[in-house]
């Protein structure tokens, strides 16, 4: 945005003023942002660590996501090292047919899971756990998703059970229950979603209150679908509590870690569903539980944000496990089509069977991208706020392998359909993927209303200004504009001399910086048209979404890709490929999208489809006449 | 045709318009077709289809034969018919609440058709009070009981259970409600609309994923404003209505005791009714011909009646009669 200014003061001397006030006043309010930000750091210009963020306002932070983040060569092997024996056990000693047909995880595999370490991946060594960064978590979580029962209990355990302990736990209470956790002994459980209550927090009736001597919190409710729920021992419970706010009692939530000990807590029936069978999901009940009051997790009250950020935390893991699944789904089914042959020719060699298996590896590639290097992010020190990139990451995957997984059946045809070959197994364990965690239409608002909100703080002066008729600001902008759409490229510093992007990838590095520049035009017209009401217009919400997934998908396999010729990994001209195809597609399908958010575009169908849903909904059912019908 | 219940008929139009001799009136050369050949009859063929399509009567191939035969192809009789054939058809599902041709017999059943149609909510939950009986009594005598249907939906239940216990509900009635060639009554549980309209603050821990409200000064453009009703009055809660037999204290009793079980919060709020005396008969009056020109009114203010639950003693409190006099 500066380098914009600076060329239109060389061009136009009458805006020159407007510009440079312009650019001074966002400047300072840019900063204001930045001490508010990075309270940590003492330095007054620091590094962003923001990414996705930025992309809201039309700029891209390349030194966050170039190069790719990289690990030492001592924690590669080491992580090869842990990643031998849990693959040997996974393909040995795992029978996923049988844990589907029986609903259960037998008690060998959760003992010899228990012996690798993968109950405590995450946790300190301090306490007995193996001290993995994120990085290695997402490595090893590549391996634990060949089978959807085991992956989905380990990540109930570790992944937001005992987060909670973790991240707000005092030291008395990490040093009391992670060793057990950590080891296995002890399963754990996170219990927050009710009947009546699933993205509402203020819907929780679970009520924890606390006994005449002070010394106790007795918690009476009910959860439902809680993983692990029938055998954990140790539940991080969300209830609410009476809290004095400014001398008015107030109901807030608070964090609880209950043991199965405690007594009181039944658990129902393991819930019969369509995948992830293996994984044990059921209702608690809790009855009269003593909780001892220093149990309480964080601060009485304290519990919306620790549940926010336990639940921020562990998304980014989905991007690599799908990765890892559909990695083994190619060779599964590269193996069938190869060899399966039809009016003398090979499946292989019929473009349809072509695209399924091009679709597959590039979704495969852009997932372990997008993964690794949101896990390269959070591992960097001073820790920045991924919570953005986790849930794009989560989205993007889910979404990508349910149409993988549901290609690969298609290739193997009638035989996928039956379950004599696992590709049924998968895709059923694959259709939770979009719905915990977090559904996707849900993390999609998230993904568009952070950024939304983080623009709207730095141009809201700016708007505020030309609503209050502020002229000069007005005519100084719009000519921005109109020589903007004169302008057909832009320069973000990704390509040229400086740039970070390797030359083979020019073309796709100009199309990802024009994107992100319209992008923020966009967001900014947004902002302009629906100031606050734009929690509302889901429609224009979730292609922002859309499209700020994509630029990241695209910006994580640039980085990739360029790393990989750089150094010259092995294949890396396949990877320049899938990146160069990978981008133009997105550049298309983003423009489109940015397309359709303009007001009044004919590509923008809202107000027709707000409408058809309107008169269903009125009626609850098709309202349209049978087409035999007749009038006389 | 009304008197023999044939108006709604296909084969008696038919049979009527088989009447006319065949082939007399159709004009044969270009003189007659010049001058309206044989007017009076073909006035008499227009009005037939007239009456047919008052009553919504589709006209047949037969018809039109019939037609053609009788008046030729470019007679009145004929472009009406074809007018009909094109409007007919544009017109019959114009109406978004239809009501049945044939209305259910059962009292209950009308009140329940009724009421759906006011309420005009999926959710609504028609619950019915008190089935019409009669009973005689030890003394002989014959006591009707009049059927009692109500209506409430859940989110009126909310409502109510919100209201103010300070401030009075009314039940308010009888209005009436014509369908088709009858017409029923209904009462109306209704509260005054609240005088602030008490925005919930906004709290910012209220969503697990998304935030709710975005921290920006500016509200919506101009251009984008979709929202200035004029009709967005507030007039105020309705939280149930109700129709019974016979509009009687008692029986509107009943219906507010059977509301209370569902929404406890009846049992609190005083209940006032401004029940009209409901349709009467306009009575021969003697004194009609008084020179100020009060006229019986068939509609006079009674008695309100302050009813709280449990309080054993009954407040009558008579209101100046007002006079809804029409020659005013």
């Amino acid at each position: 945005m500066i380098m914009n200014a600076n060329r239109l003061i060389v061009l136009s001397k009458c805006v020159q003023s407007c510009q440079r006030l312009l650019a001074c006043n966002v400047r300072h309010a840019g900063k204001k942002v930045q001490q508010v930000q990075q309270q940590r750091l003492f330095r007054t210009h620091c590094r962003q660590l923001a990414y996705a963020k930025d992309l809201f306002l039309g700029s891209l932070n390349k030194d966050e996501v170039f190069p790719y983040p990289e690990i030492g060569k001592e924690e590669l092997d080491e992580i090869n090292q842990l990643v031998a024996p849990v693959e040997k056990f996974f393909s040995e000693e795992v029978d996923s047919a049988k844990i589907d047909r029986e609903a259960k995880i037998p008690e060998e595999t959760l003992k010899g899971l228990k012996e690798l370490g993968l109950f405590g991946l995450m946790v300190p060594e301090e306490y007995g756990g193996l001290g993995l960064s994120n990085t290695m978590y997402a490595r090893l979580a590549e391996i634990t998703s060949l089978d959807g029962s085991i992956a989905v209990t380990l990540a109930a355990h570790q992944a937001i059970g005992l987060k909670g302990i973790l991240i707000a736990g005092t030291e008395a209470q990490k040093q009391k229950y992670l060793p057990k956790l950590a080891s296995g002994e002890h399963i754990a459980a996170f219990c927050l979603t009710e009947p009546g209550s699933g993205s509402d927090a203020a819907s929780i009736q679970t009520r924890a209150t606390l006994s005449e001597d002070g010394k106790h919190y007795l918690i009476n409710g009910s959860k439902i679908w809680i993983s692990n729920g029938g055998m954990a021992d140790i539940m991080t419970v969300f209830a609410r509590t009476e809290v004095d706010v400014d001398g008015v009692k107030k109901d807030k939530i608070s964090a609880f870690i209950v043991e199965r000990a405690f007594g009181g807590i039944t658990s129902g029936k393991p819930e019969d569903k369509l995948g992830i069978r293996g994984s044990n999901t059921c209702e608690v009940s809790f009855d009269n539980v003593p909780v001892p009051v220093e149990n309480v997790i964080g601060e009485v009250g304290g519990g919306f944000k620790i549940a926010m950020n336990i639940l921020n935390s562990g998304r980014f893991s989905m991007g690599s496990s799908s990765a890892g699944m559909i990695k083994k789904l190619i060779t599964m089914t590269s193996e069938y089509a190869a060899t399966r042959k039809q009016f003398n020719k090979s499946l292989s060699e019929f473009g349809m069977i072509q695209e399924k298996f091009a679709v597959m590896s590039l979704n495969a590639f852009i997932m372990e991208s997008m993964a690794y290097l949101t896990a390269g992010m959070m591992d960097r020190p001073g820790l920045p706020d991924c919570s953005l990139e986790a849930a794009m990451v989560k989205v993007f995957s889910s979404e990508r392998a349910w149409i993988c997984v549901s290609e690969a059946l298609q290739v193997l045809g009638g035989l996928g359909y039956t379950k004599n070959y696992p590709y049924e197994r998968y895709l059923r364990d694959c259709r939770i993927l979009p719905i915990f965690e977090g559904t996707n239409e849900v993390l999609r608002m998230y993904i568009a209303l952070t950024g939304m909100q983080y623009a709207g703080k730095i141009t809201t002066w700016k708007i505020n200004e030309i609503k209050k008729g502020n002229v000069g600001l007005a005519i100084g902008m719009l000519v921005k504009k109109i020589m903007n759409k004169f302008s057909s490229s832009v320069d973000l510093g990704l390509t040229g001399k400086d740039g970070v992007v390797h030359p083979s990838m020019t073309e796709s590095a100009k199309m990802l910086e024009l994107n992100v520049t319209h992008f923020g035009w966009t967001v900014e017209t947004l902002l302009y048209r629906f100031g606050k009401t734009i929690v509302d217009e889901q429609f224009a919400l979730k292609r922002v979404a859309d499209v700020l997934i994509n630029l990241y998908a695209m910006t994580a396999v640039l980085s990739r890709a360029s790393r990989s010729i750089t150094i010259g990994l092995k294949n890396n001209d396949h990877e320049i490929l899938l990146t160069n195809t990978f981008c133009s597609e997105a550049f298309f399908r983003n423009n489109y999208m940015i397309h359709q958010l303009q007001e009044h575009t004919p590509g923008n169908s809202d107000a027709n489809i707000k409408k058809i849903a309107a008169e269903v909904l009125q009626d609850r059912s098709y309202i349209c006449s049978h087409p035999l019908e007749r009038i006389y | 045709m009304p008197e023999f219940g044939v108006e709604r008929d296909l084969a008696v139009y038919n049979k009527l318009l088989d009447v006319f001799p065949k082939e007399v009136f159709v004009p044969r050369n270009a003189v007659q077709r010049m001058f309206n050949h044989y007017p009076r009859q073909q006035e008499c063929g227009v009005q037939l289809l007239e009456q047919m399509e008052e009553y919504g009567v589709m006209p047949n191939v037969e018809t039109k034969v019939l037609l053609v035969q009788i008046f030729g192809k470019k007679a009145h009789p004929i472009r009406k018919y074809q007018r009909m054939m094109y409007w007919m058809p544009k017109f019959k599902h114009v109406n978004p609440f239809p009501v049945p041709l044939q209305l259910p017999e059962d009292p209950v059943d009308v009140a329940r058709f009724g009421l759906a149609r006011i309420a005009n909510d999926l959710d609504a939950k028609v619950t019915v009070y008190q089935l019409p009986c009669t009973d005689i009594t030890e003394t002989g005598e014959e006591i009707t009981i009049p059927h009692v249907v109500g209506i409430q939906s859940p989110s009126q239940m909310e409502l109510l259970a919100k209201h103010n216990p300070n401030k009075p509900v009314f039940v308010e009635g009888p209005f009436p409600l014509w369908l088709r060639q009858t017409c029923v009554h209904y009462y109306v549980l209704r509260a005054d609309p609240p005088e602030e309209k008490v925005e919930e603050p906004y709290d910012p821990e209220r969503s697990l994923y998304y935030p709710l409200r975005l921290d920006v000064d500016f509200g919506r453009d101009l251009g984008d404003e979709e929202n200035f009703d004029v009709e967005d009055l507030d007039e105020g809660p309705v939280f149930a209505m109700c129709m019974t037999g016979r509009g009687d204290q008692a029986t509107l009793n009943q219906w507010i005791s059977g509301l209370q079980e569902n929404n406890p919060m009846l049992g609190q709020v005083p209940t006032l009714f401004r029940v009209n005396a409901g349709p009467q008969e306009l009575s021969a009056s003697a004194d009609a011909e008084s020179g100020h020109a009060h006229r019986p009114d068939t509609e006079t203010r009674s008695e309100e009646k302050l009813q709280r639950d449990g309080e054993p003693g009954v407040i009558v409190e008579e209101e100046p009669q007002r006079r809804q006099g029409r020659n005013q």
